[in-house]
């Protein structure tokens, strides 16, 4: 079983990052959070819409999706600002719910702290302590069975669930074979092959659970007026060859391999089980809320499958981009990591396109900076919102 | 010899991504399949889909080794696939979704 340098946290969790998390409790924290983190050394603001005026049920979802970013490994302290009493989810809330993972944590209130100026102040010094507390943290030898590797695609073209999908999933059955986990979320991408999912659950709850997921998303859409099977495939996915919505899905779903389906996860809710194989979360097909409800499940790390290239990323779980067209790959290499284009021209086999994306998502776990982290484009934290604002 | 991309061993029909084919072509399948040869029968556009041997009507169509849906009539070899000639096996989902949601 292989190994890979990473950061152990107090709870037992391996972290392939060691970010110190500037986080904003409401959106009205959100300057106060960004002016910390322009200060401070390595320091990550998370910036949202969320925080005020939400319906009970979609603000447990946006309190997960926040305490769930900073209870991934890849964090090493966290600083939480809020502005003023935010029922339900509070500073000290969230604080509540890091506290397990035994990692440093401090709250500004900024109507306490005396204001944004005051706010800013103390914050500021909270977090020049954390950094440099962590800055103390050195990588260590961890098994690989830490990794639960997130998986995503976007901007999906025929190359897709022909080259980087299905490679995608070779490199997450070689994880798994080392006994990580591998975790895919967007359940709009199941309808239409969801025998094929359901065969591979390990339970019959799970089994329906993944049926239940699927309809409840598709009737969510049909409340808003949307019926999404009779839209799939889309027009120009016709046009560009695909004809039934068993092909566009079972493209989307092969970035996953043949390793049973452990659990079926609600979305941004952390697995309970560590056994090897792969996890399903609900969640929409938006790409950004997608993989940031994974960062908040604990992905360490995640592959972004990319037919027409793109700048996903996530600001504390490295996205690495992979793509299997070769115009893309060209045209997006600034922020495409990977390119496996070389199995529609004989260089590569699928098996030798997974063996290269699973290592380079390796040598990210052992530090190798993405193409978008070395640029700082974090521009993929987003929260998914199941009720409205009122 | 023009190629097309089979992405499984069982597969019964290959993508056309590394060039166009036309009416007349002799192509040959390659990727996790490349024992295949056809004449185009169509013209085959980038992302659509050649029939690598005779379909029957009702027999499976496979990609990915698995189904994308059964032939709505006979497809012979070298046979354009898409709309036309392959029905979905799940497409009934959206009458289904809509009656329950009417019902609610």
């Amino acid at each position: 079983m292989s190994e890979f340098m990473g950061y152990y946290r107090p709870d037992g969790a391996v972290g392939v990052r060691n970010h110190l998390l500037i986080l904003s409790g409401t959106v009205y924290a959100n300057g106060v959070c960004e002016r910390v983190a322009d200060t401070i050394h390595g320091a990550v603001p998370i910036t949202h819409a969320n925080g005020r005026c939400q319906v009970a049920p979609d603000l447990r979802v946006t309190r997960r999706f926040l305490a769930g970013t900073a209870m991934n490994p890849n964090v090493g302290a966290v600083v939480i600002i809020d502005h003023f009493k935010e029922e339900g989810m509070t500073a000290d809330d969230l604080a509540e719910d890091i506290a397990p993972t035994g990692k440093p944590i401090a709250t500004v209130n900024i109507r306490g702290a005396g204001g944004f100026i005051s706010a800013v102040e103390k914050a500021t010094r909270y977090a020049q302590d954390f950094a440099r507390q962590i800055s103390l943290h050195q990588r260590e030898p961890a098994p690989m069975s830490h990794i639960l590797f997130g998986t995503e695609c976007g901007t999906s073209d025929t190359t897709s669930g022909l080259a980087s999908n299905p490679a995608n999933g070779i490199a997450g059955e070689i994880l798994i074979a080392q006994g990580g986990r591998m975790l895919m979320a967007e359940c709009t991408e199941w309808m239409g092959c969801e025998n094929w999912l359901t065969d591979k659950a390990a339970s019959p709850t799970v089994a329906q659970a993944i049926l239940d997921g699927v309809q409840h998303m598709e009737r969510r859409a049909l409340a808003s007026g949307e019926d999404i099977r009779g839209s799939q495939p889309t027009g120009d996915n016709m046009a560009g060859g695909l004809t039934t919505i068993e092909e566009k899905s079972m493209g989307a779903v092969k970035k996953i391999g043949g390793d049973a389906i452990i659990e079926y996860l609600e979305i941004a809710e952390a697995p309970t089980s560590r056994e090897p194989g792969n996890y399903v979360m609900y969640g929409p097909g938006m790409g950004a809320e997608s993989i940031s409800s994974m960062a908040a499940a604990g992905c360490q790390v995640l592959t972004f499958c990319t037919g027409g290239g793109h700048t996903s990323n996530h600001p504390i779980m490295p996205t690495v981009k992979v793509t299997g067209n070769r115009g893309s790959y060209e045209l997006m290499r600034d922020t495409v990591d990977v390119d496996v284009s070389g199995v529609f021209t004989g260089e590569l086999t699928l098996a030798e396109a997974g063996r290269i994306v699973y290592d380079e998502v390796a040598r990210v776990c052992n530090g190798y900076l993405t193409k978008s982290e070395a640029l700082r484009d974090n521009n993929s934290f987003a929260i998914h919102r199941v009720g409205p604002s009122i | 010899m023009k190629k097309v991309f089979v992405v499984y061993a069982t597969d019964n029909v290959g993508t056309a991504v590394l060039e166009a084919i036309h009416t007349g072509d002799h192509v040959a399948s390659n990727g996790e399949r490349s024992d295949l040869e056809v004449i185009a029968l169509a013209d085959i556009a980038y992302g659509h889909k050649i029939a690598l041997m005779d379909i029957a009507a009702g027999d499976t169509v496979l990609k990915y080794g698995l189904s994308i849906g059964s032939a709505s009539r006979d497809i012979k070899a070298g046979e354009h696939v898409h709309a036309h000639n392959v029905e979905s096996n799940r497409g009934r989902g959206d009458l289904a979704g809509r009656a329950q949601v009417a019902a609610e």
